[in-house]
């Protein structure tokens, strides 16, 4: 913090205002000492015709914060609100994982967003800036509409689909098949090289499906990626991981390593709150949610209108600028893709 | 490849967010770049000729100094638009009925650092050229932050308190200066006259910096687009809306200047 000290008249304080902004960091907060009600004003009128926010006015000093409160281009690019949205096609699962963040199961109320809901909000987020979207659930597979569902988003952006690749039989398989290959990729959940304690999370029998489901994919001309949800147990991992990559002809580097989030099932793991993750914006058929990794926390639920995306948006982008504002060091990304 | 080095002079706290978002919009690029902060400019320049660095990002006087030292072998090889179109403008008091050059003959004047251009050095050499000098006019020198080539502001700051203070009629300020002042609206200051443009900043390179080497790293730069939210964040910042190719008669006035005033091509 910057500190100017009291003159003789209202336009010194301006003078000391310009010194002290002059050579302080953007984003940053000074002091500048004021003797009266000239000089706030003075200082006030300068601040805001230079772009500048005045925090406070105290007896003696103002406190001017070095840019606009109201401004979200001061968020860099790649953690702005809106740029990648995710969709919950639906919450329903074929499996009933210990540690997933939606409680999905073959009991969860289904939830789905139906296509052309989808399709309005695609259109929607590209105006606002969307440069990729995610499909998750539940078991995406098990929504009837998913082919639709991904031709809009895929049409739109590079798309990711979360699946645990265990469904992509019969039916499932037609339904696969008559995804695009171009703007789409399948992100695959393998918890471990081998099947001990993936089945362990997930349920007997479940690894050796999701890498006959990885094949299933790639023999058909799908892009494909691993992640694994890793917890405290999981130490070591990452380099067999690799490993059955190459052995399965994914690339190694396209692998993505989750750690479990408190949420949902899981009883521990990493605790999460608005001020500390930053955001992706998020719509399931509860509502508009801070990020994919939490949509049954209501602390994290934004609104239940899922009609339009604009006003979540907006609002999400204003509360993380002041997240920033306070400290950007306390926010951190939570990758789920 | 080896990154080109860029030297700069950290005359503010921002300059650390503008250098590392250059130098990571040039990751990747043909040319990558990196730099190194100076506390003055004569340390960057003196590195410059040394060869620690391959370009120095100079005020005009840098650069000035730097054509000098090398007999006309460095090349300016960018600026930011806003170089192309500086200017120095004397403000007096709200009210004060000064209009004109000539108005200043015989008053007080307030100049800013020995080393600034555009607060001391090129307003000397315009009312010198309007045949306005001391002991006629009286003239107040604030040679604050010297080293910085006026870059902090900071003297012209002290000019125009002392025009509050009534110890002068008249100071001499950088465009920019001016320019924020007025963002206040009521500044209390009124404009007596302004100069024609000239040029301040530029990127100078030796010669021993490749001409492929230079010419990619300018195409680059040149890129910069103040449409793409990153980069203008970085423009924004460092006070233009683009890069431009270096127009060389906007110095003419500080040549002509600095050998009138017989200033030191050394420090």
């Amino acid at each position: 913090m910057v500190t100017a000290t009291a003159g003789r008249q209202p336009g010194h304080a301006v003078l000391r205002a310009m010194s002290a902004v002059g050579t302080a960091a953007a984003g940053s907060v000074v002091m500048v000492d004021v003797a009266n009600a000239g000089e706030v004003v003075a200082v006030d009128s300068w601040a805001r015709g230079s772009g500048l926010s005045v925090l406070a006015v105290h007896n003696d000093a103002m406190e001017i914060f070095l840019g606009r409160l109201d401004d979200v281009s001061s968020i860099p690019s790649d953690r702005m609100p809106g740029t990648r949205v995710w969709f919950y096609t639906n919450f329903h699962c074929n499996l009933a994982c210990d540690y997933c963040c939606a409680m999905s199961s073959p009991r969860s109320d289904p939830l789905m967003l139906p296509a052309p809901l989808v399709a309005r909000l695609v259109d929607e987020a590209m105006s606002l800036g969307a440069r990729e979207f995610f499909l998750t659930g539940g078991e995406p597979f098990l929504h009837p509409e998913l082919d639709r569902i991904v031709e809009s988003c895929a049409a739109a952006a590079p798309t990711l689909l979360l699946t645990n690749g265990m469904l992509l039989r019969g039916s499932r398989l037609q339904l696969l098949l008559r995804l695009p290959r171009e703007n789409l990729i399948l992100q695959v959940s393998l918890d471990s090289p081998t099947a001990q304690r993936h089945d362990r999370h997930r349920g007997e029998g479940s690894w050796a499906k999701a890498v006959a489901g990885i094949k299933t994919a790639r023999d058909a001309g799908f892009a494909v990626r691993l992640a694994a949800t890793l917890g405290s147990e999981a130490s070591g991992d990452d380099v067999a991981l690799a490993e059955m990559c190459a052995d399965l002809g994914l690339d190694p580097q396209d692998t993505v390593v989750r750690r479990v989030a408190q949420q949902g099932a899981a009883t521990d793991g990493i605790v999460l709150s608005r001020a500390t993750l930053v955001p992706e914006i998020c719509v399931s058929g509860r509502g508009v949610h801070w990020h994919p990794v939490a949509p049954l926390d209501e602390a994290m639920l934004v609104t239940t209108d899922i009609s339009s995306l604009a006003p979540a948006v907006d609002a999400v982008r204003q509360e993380y600028l002041g997240y920033r504002r306070r400290g950007d060091v306390l926010a951190a990304t939570f990758p789920c893709a | 490849m080896t990154p080109v080095l860029v030297g700069a002079v950290a005359y503010t706290a921002n300059v650390v967010p503008i250098w590392e978002g250059i130098r990571d919009y040039f990751r990747g690029s043909a040319v990558e770049m990196d730099f190194v902060l100076f506390s003055n400019y004569e340390r960057q320049v003196e590195s410059l000729l040394a060869g620690t660095v391959d370009i120095a990002w100079n005020t005009n006087l840098a650069y000035v100094r730097t054509v000098r030292r090398t007999a006309g072998q460095c090349r300016a090889l960018a600026m930011r638009d806003t170089d192309l179109t500086f200017r120095t403008v004397f403000v007096g008091r709200a009210g004060s009925g000064l209009s004109g050059l000539e108005s200043i003959r015989g008053r007080r004047v307030a100049l800013g650092s020995r080393d600034s251009g555009q607060a001391r050095i090129l307003p000397s050499k315009f009312l010198a050229d309007a045949g306005i000098s001391a002991p006629e006019t009286t003239f107040l020198h604030f040679d604050s932050d010297v080293g910085k080539h006026g870059d902090t502001g900071r003297s012209e700051l002290d000019a125009l308190a002392a025009v509050l203070d009534d110890e002068a009629d008249v100071a001499a300020l950088g465009i920019t200066t001016w320019e924020s002042l007025l963002k206040g609206g009521d500044t209390g200051f009124e404009e007596i006259w302004t100069s024609a443009p000239y040029c301040h900043c530029n990127f100078t390179a030796m010669p021993r910096l490749e001409a492929d080497r230079a010419a990619a790293w300018v195409a680059h730069l040149l890129a910069m687009d103040w449409e793409n939210p990153d980069h203008r964040r970085i423009l924004e910042l460092e006070g233009l809306r683009a890069w431009v190719e270096p127009q060389l008669d906007g110095y003419r006035s500080l040549f002509d200047a600095v050998d009138e005033q017989g200033i030191s091509s050394t420090w």
